[in-house]
């Protein structure tokens, strides 16, 4: 599965398993929260990641880190 | 009109897997699906063959002694194969043909869309899609010839579509009567009709999605990045762009990518949040976390980088493939990619 902020050109290039992140520069960060908010955002977001791992998908799907 | 063309072993009738070790061979005149050609109108002058096994463990001898021949021959026109879905001669008649193209002989190639010689050819081959086994022959070789013989003439050929080869990824201009505005129009009319099309072929690389994983609590996960990080200094050199390679760095008792320990060399974003804390990139802290809460089952030793900048999708599409094969060999169930 992949990570990024550009989840279309993620499926124009055929990935099926595609989660938002959250910035192009920063897939997995956010400098503007404070450090132990951010690790609790990035732990999120890899949680979510297993999840779309773990999920039946079709061709080219898209997950927002909130469902 | 000079036509050579090539084949493995078993079509060259040199004989079966028993054959397969066979250095090139170079005979005159047509051989085999050759004369299916040659019924077809395309005559061939030179058969050139190579064992499949040779040609996948020496490639770079068997490539110099074939292109040799054809640098003497000085072909109008190369075609390879039919291969059908036969990997290892698929793949020696696409890195061929995309040798030959690169010297600028045109080149036909027929083949099942999926095989990898489609990849190798790089776009430098015409290739006629096949059914997986040589009862797709008869079909094949007059659409090769047809194709061949105008290539090797000169003669203009229509588009992938008009002319039934796999879309070579190449653009060229063309005059069209009506203005890009109309156009543009009449397909957003289409779209809104419910008949969404495009006047560009999209990539045909396209894979099923993977089967779940059961538990990614019972499951080793690996990290993977486009994003260009490495250890800090970049001590392998990977490209800040155009990188040709991918490389791979121990995380086995890490915790954490700090900064000062890691870093991004990416040229194609500002990687100054990034290098700030390179978990931003790689988010290994948060896999280990929740590896710790016993959510994800344990990570893979490495994790594995380049940078994707300018990467052609043909060597972007090589990273994954050996990447891939690496990860399935030491039991890796899923992999976590992050890009930028």
């Amino acid at each position: 599965m992949l990570i990024t902020a550009l989840p279309t050109i993620a499926q124009m290039t055929g990935m099926n398993r595609i989660l938002r992140g959250v910035s192009i520069t920063t897939p997995t960060g956010d400098e503007s929260l404070a450090a132990g908010d951010e690790l609790a955002l990035r732990t999120r977001i890899v949680a979510r990641a297993l999840s779309l791992l773990a999920t039946d998908v079709a061709p080219g799907t898209v997950w927002e880190l909130t469902p | 009109m000079i036509v050579v063309h090539y084949l493995n072993q078993f079509f060259a009738g040199l004989g079966g897997e028993e054959a397969a070790g066979l250095e090139p061979a170079r005979m005159a005149g047509a051989v085999g699906p050759g004369r299916g050609l040659a019924a077809a109108g395309l005559p061939v002058d030179t058969t050139l063959s190579c064992g499949d096994n040779f040609f996948a463990e020496h490639e770079a001898r068997a490539l110099s002694q074939l292109l040799q021949w054809l640098d003497e021959i000085g072909p109008d026109v190369l075609v390879c194969g039919p291969a059908f879905g036969s990997g290892r001669y698929g793949y020696a008649c696409g890195s061929l043909a995309r040798e030959a193209g690169r010297r600028g002989i045109p080149v036909v190639c027929a083949m099942t869309p999926d095989n990898p010689g489609v990849l190798a050819a790089s776009g430098s081959a015409y290739i006629v899609p096949t059914g997986p086994n040589v009862a797709a022959m008869r079909k094949a070789l007059p659409a090769v010839a047809s194709l061949a013989r105008r290539l090797g003439e000169g003669e203009p050929v229509g588009t992938a579509a008009e002319d039934g080869y796999l879309p070579r990824g190449a653009r060229t201009n063309v005059r069209v009567a009506r203005l890009g505005a109309e156009r543009a129009v009449a397909a957003m009319l289409a779209r809104l009709a419910g008949q969404p099309g495009t006047e560009i072929e999209p990539g045909r690389d396209r894979v099923p999605p993977p089967q779940p994983i059961a538990d990614p609590a019972a499951s080793t996960i690996a990290l993977v990045t486009e994003s260009g990080c490495v250890p800090a200094g970049n001590p392998d050199r990977l490209p800040t762009r155009h990188a040709d390679v991918w490389l791979r760095y121990p995380v086995g008792g890490v915790t954490s990518l700090d900064a000062g320990s890691y870093e991004s060399v990416h040229a194609g974003f500002d990687t100054r949040a990034a290098n700030a804390d390179p978990n931003r990139l790689v988010p290994l802290d948060a896999v280990r976390a929740l590896e710790r809460e016993g959510r994800l089952g344990g990570v893979h030793e490495y994790f594995y980088t380049t940078s994707g900048v300018d990467t052609p999708v043909a060597a972007a599409a090589r990273f994954g493939q050996e990447i891939a094969a690496v990860l399935v060999s030491t039991g890796v169930q899923a992999v976590i990619l992050t890009g930028t």
